[in-house]
């Protein structure tokens, strides 16, 4: 058995299910805001590689010419949606980044529960 | 008539004109434009209530490859309503210094994406469409730069996107069994497929749904996010009357689909009461006038929900009917509220006194409102509550039904303390244009109960009519509820001492996505249990 064939598991859903597993453990675990919008772009991804490999088939040939063979031709939509999804991913990390910057000018600390504790007090 | 892409495109197109033109009188063309949006909504309902739904291909694709857009009564009622209350918006801040440029964009493609996420018919339409409404509202939360806001705005922002990703993985799946992502489609071809098949990608979707209509363990980013004292209060009002009602109008749809093989009617209903009678309990122990609202939105969200779980025919519209009238009723306090507030410069409930000696007019339309959503006679409210028991006519739901109003009305009771008593900032003047728009939505909370089922048959084409004795009874019954909860207001609220520990209560960033997590994992154990 070639080594190749022990890493068939590791296909592109089961490695974006585990992305986005780890992403959602970043998201409890952390309280750090940097790690938590990092940990937003991880899933993010995770997103994008599931959408690209549920149904993929490595036997078929681009969409864009026609009739290559008898091979069968690969789904484009996923693809389109794909660039939606990553145009609005870097829409909501700019945002967020944005609006992590101006938190830390307001509160002074990169922590959840700190920012928390800050705000009570004003209150 | 127009084509149902100009609901989505025409706000956001004049929102960019008005940014990048230089215009003398851009809040005068906003207005026109506005009336005129209402009149060509109102020519697509009577279309649509003459020859029935419409569908729509942009691109005129083959089914399930473009985009398709989806109008029906509801959806189209919905779009009036969102157009409704948006006109009513822009009228009251017609003359008021923050309605810059900026502003008028961002509402107004707000209005635009409200309405494509009422007439989207396919999945990842919706998913664009809330993410996009998500980083517009995130930015009208902290439009005064204040330093809570940006804390209130950011937890919004992130934990919705959170939410959404679980959506898109959902659609994922969904497209990975289908093949598709046309609501539609999916509705036919459901019964050919295996429902255990069907149990992940309903779950990882009913979560993101369940979070945008702040069910009960995913309300608690809603009250920050609605109720941030420095937000705009036009913006609460819309947020908090209208924006969470695509969250129930997408369960809806959604359930529409999956119901014919998960049917979670009764998981939802359970979780109905326990929003509502936490948000009540919640209510209660505020003592900041705008959170006081924003919890009862929690409340009355899980009362909807209670009654659209079970699709029996009265319950139904009364619930659809009771999300009109809540809109509608919701909006104007946060209206008056805004008032208020800026009259008295404080949010404490309790520093608040004498509001109907010094503004008379905001009162009475706060009572209006007030009585609209608790149900008294004559008051739209009224006729939803009415068709809901109705529907649960004779079984323990009723009961309820009527526990859940009953705690609803002893929440208003402790708001109306602040029209007595007497106090000594100076008399407000209203600006014209703010009393007639307070005194449209007043107005349409009564006309909206006397006419109430003559609307809700014309809106709907449904056959209901009221039994004249019942609703006497249930009048009765009405003042019988006020007499009962303000007694209990009286003598014991003060004596339970655990209501003001819970006004502290507030789950951090971290907490909300292990909530998320965790009602992920219950609704996936509960579908996979049920699908058959």
């Amino acid at each position: 058995m070639k080594v190749g064939d022990r890493l068939n598991f590791l296909r592109g859903e089961i490695v974006s299910i585990v992305l986005f597993l780890i992403g959602i453990y970043g998201l409890i675990a952390r309280k750090n805001i940097l790690k938590s919008i990092i940990s937003l772009g991880i899933m993010q991804s995770a997103l994008i590689l599931f959408f690209l490999s549920i149904r993929f088939d490595s036997s078929s040939h681009p969409p864009i010419a026609e009739g290559a063979g008898h091979s069968i031709m690969a789904d484009p939509l996923p693809q389109t949606l794909m660039i939606t999804t990553i145009v609005i991913g870097v829409a909501v990390t700019a945002v967020a980044l944005t609006m992590f910057m101006t938190l830390y000018h307001s509160y002074g600390t990169t922590n959840w529960s700190k920012v928390v504790k800050k705000r009570g007090e004003n209150q | 008539m127009i084509s149902l892409i100009w609901y989505i495109l025409s706000p956001i197109f004049i929102g960019i004109l008005l940014y990048i033109i230089k215009i003398k009188y851009y809040r005068i063309i906003l207005i026109i434009f506005q009336i005129a949006f209402f009149r060509t909504s109102l020519s697509t309902f009577l279309k649509i209530k003459n020859t029935g739904q419409i569908r729509e291909k942009i691109g005129n694709y083959v089914d399930g490859v473009g985009i398709a857009l989806y109008a029906d009564n509801i959806a189209i009622v919905l779009v009036m309503l969102t157009i409704f209350l948006f006109t009513i918006m822009f009228i009251v801040i017609y003359n008021k210094s923050h309605l810059n440029k900026l502003f008028i964009f961002l509402f107004l493609s707000l209005q635009g994406l409200i309405n494509g996420v009422f007439l989207a018919d396919d999945l990842f339409n919706i998913y664009i469409l809330i993410e996009v409404s998500t980083i517009v509202i995130s930015i009208l939360i902290m439009f005064k730069k204040d330093k809570q806001s940006i804390y209130d705005g950011m937890t919004y922002l992130l934990t919705n996107v959170v939410a959404m990703s679980f959506f898109l993985f959902g659609v994922g799946y969904l497209y990975k069994i289908f093949g598709t992502l046309s609501l539609d489609l999916i509705s036919k071809y459901i019964n050919e497929v295996d429902p255990r098949a069907l149990v992940l990608p309903y779950s990882f979707i009913i979560t993101a749904v369940a979070l945008k209509s702040a069910i009960m363990p995913l309300f608690s980013w809603l009250p920050r996010a609605h109720a941030t004292s420095s937000a705009p209060s036009e913006v609460s009002a819309i947020l908090s009357g209208l924006y969470v009602k695509t969250g129930i109008y997408l369960f809806i749809r959604i359930n529409g689909v999956f119901g014919q093989v998960i049917n979670v009617g009764m998981f939802f209903l359970v979780v109905g009461v326990l929003t509502a009678v936490i948000g009540i309990i919640i209510t209660l122990s505020q003592t900041d006038l705008k959170l006081i609202l924003a919890y009862s939105t929690v409340s009355q969200l899980g009362l909807i929900l209670y009654s659209i779980c079970i699709p029996a025919r009265d319950n139904y519209y009364g619930s659809v009917y009771k999300i009109i009238n809540h809109a509608i009723a919701k909006s104007t306090l946060f209206l008056c509220v805004g008032i208020i507030i800026y009259a008295y410069q404080t949010v404490d409930i309790k520093q608040i006194k004498g509001v109907f000696k010094k503004l008379p007019l905001t009162s009475i339309v706060i009572i209006l409102a007030i009585v609209g959503v608790t149900g008294g006679p004559f008051f739209n409210g009224s006729i939803s509550k009415y068709y809901i028991l109705n529907g649960y006519k004779g079984s323990v739901y009723e009961l309820i039904v009527i526990i859940i109003n009953l705690g609803t009305i002893l929440t208003f009771i402790k708001f109306s303390t602040i029209f007595f008593g007497s106090s000594e900032i100076e008399k407000v003047k209203l600006r014209f244009n703010r009393k007639i728009s307070l005194i449209i939505l007043g107005l349409t909370c009564l006309i909206g109960g006397i006419f109430g089922t003559e609307v809700l048959n014309y809106l709907f084409d449904a056959k209901l009519s009221v039994d004249y004795n019942s609703y006497v009874y249930k009048s009765i019954f009405y003042f019988i509820n006020i007499l009962i909860a303000y007694f209990i207001y009286k003598f014991t609220y003060n004596k339970i001492s655990f209501i003001s520990k819970l006004k502290s209560i507030e789950l951090s960033f971290n907490e909300i996505v292990l909530s998320i997590v965790i009602f992920f994992g219950t609704i996936l154990a509960y579908t996979n249990f049920v699908a058959i």
